[in-house]
């Protein structure tokens, strides 16, 4: 019973895809560009979605990040936040190494 | 709290800067701070550094901390600009000016700024070797 409910639900929520899931574009600075190849790229994701999960479909994605994943910061739009910000359609995420101004 | 913030590709020319400055009656501290480019980074020896700013956010960390600044310490005005692009070696690729009435509250405030601004700043270096 339990799968035909998720099996419907899946169905349901295939069907309404464009209430369900989002883009966020995802940019990346110093030299996580020159590891990926590129300065941004968007991804679709559910609503509801968490940075920190977030960030592991880019680094699923960009396998080349992922030796950096701990000192990875995580910005949202200008702000830093951390792995359980849950992200909002629009939302534009910035992903790059420690900063090293001055 | 007056503040002046620029992020440039422009040389940094102290002269010219120091015949801007502005300074009310009450300023008895003028602390000022130059980062220059070092011709050995590590174990190289460098002809330049290039830098990378991801300007918006830059100016938005750089302003939440004069903001807390202006909240711990009595500073008359803050002036920074820092350098983006190609900086050679000896040439200035930070620049910072506080006033305020005594010495101390400038020289914390500005040790404070730079210091925040090499954790939160999003600003990178890219080495130019020789």
């Amino acid at each position: 019973m339990k799968n035909a409910e998720n099996k419907s639900y899946q169905i349901f929520k295939a069907a309404h895809s464009n209430i369900y899931s989002m883009k966020i574009k995802v940019r990346f600075w110093s030299y996580f560009s020159d590891l990926t190849g590129c300065k941004q790229t968007s991804i679709e994701v559910d609503q509801g979605i968490t940075l920190g999960q977030l960030h592991e479909k880019v680094c699923d994605k960009f396998l080349e990040l992922k030796a950096a994943k701990n000192s990875t910061l995580k910005v949202v739009n200008v702000d830093y936040q951390d792995s359980n910000f849950v992200l909002s359609d629009g939302d534009e995420v910035s992903l790059f190494p420690p900063v090293q101004g001055g | 709290m007056k503040i002046e913030l620029n992020i440039s590709t422009e040389l940094i020319n102290e002269i010219a800067l120091s015949k801007h400055q502005t300074i009310s009656e009450k300023a008895g501290a003028v602390v000022t701070f130059s980062g220059i480019v070092r011709a050995q980074e590590g174990e190289s020896q460098i002809s330049a550094i290039n830098y990378e700013s991801f300007d918006e956010m830059a100016e938005h960390q750089f302003k939440l901390i004069f903001s807390e600044i202006n909240e711990r310490w009595p500073i008359e005005s803050i002036r920074l600009i820092h350098r983006i692009g190609i900086v050679k070696v000896n040439e200035a690729s930070l620049w910072v000016e506080v006033i305020s009435c005594h010495r101390k509250e400038a020289f914390d405030a500005c040790q404070y700024l730079i210091n925040e601004m090499k954790s939160r700043v999003p600003i990178w270096k890219k080495i130019i070797n020789k």
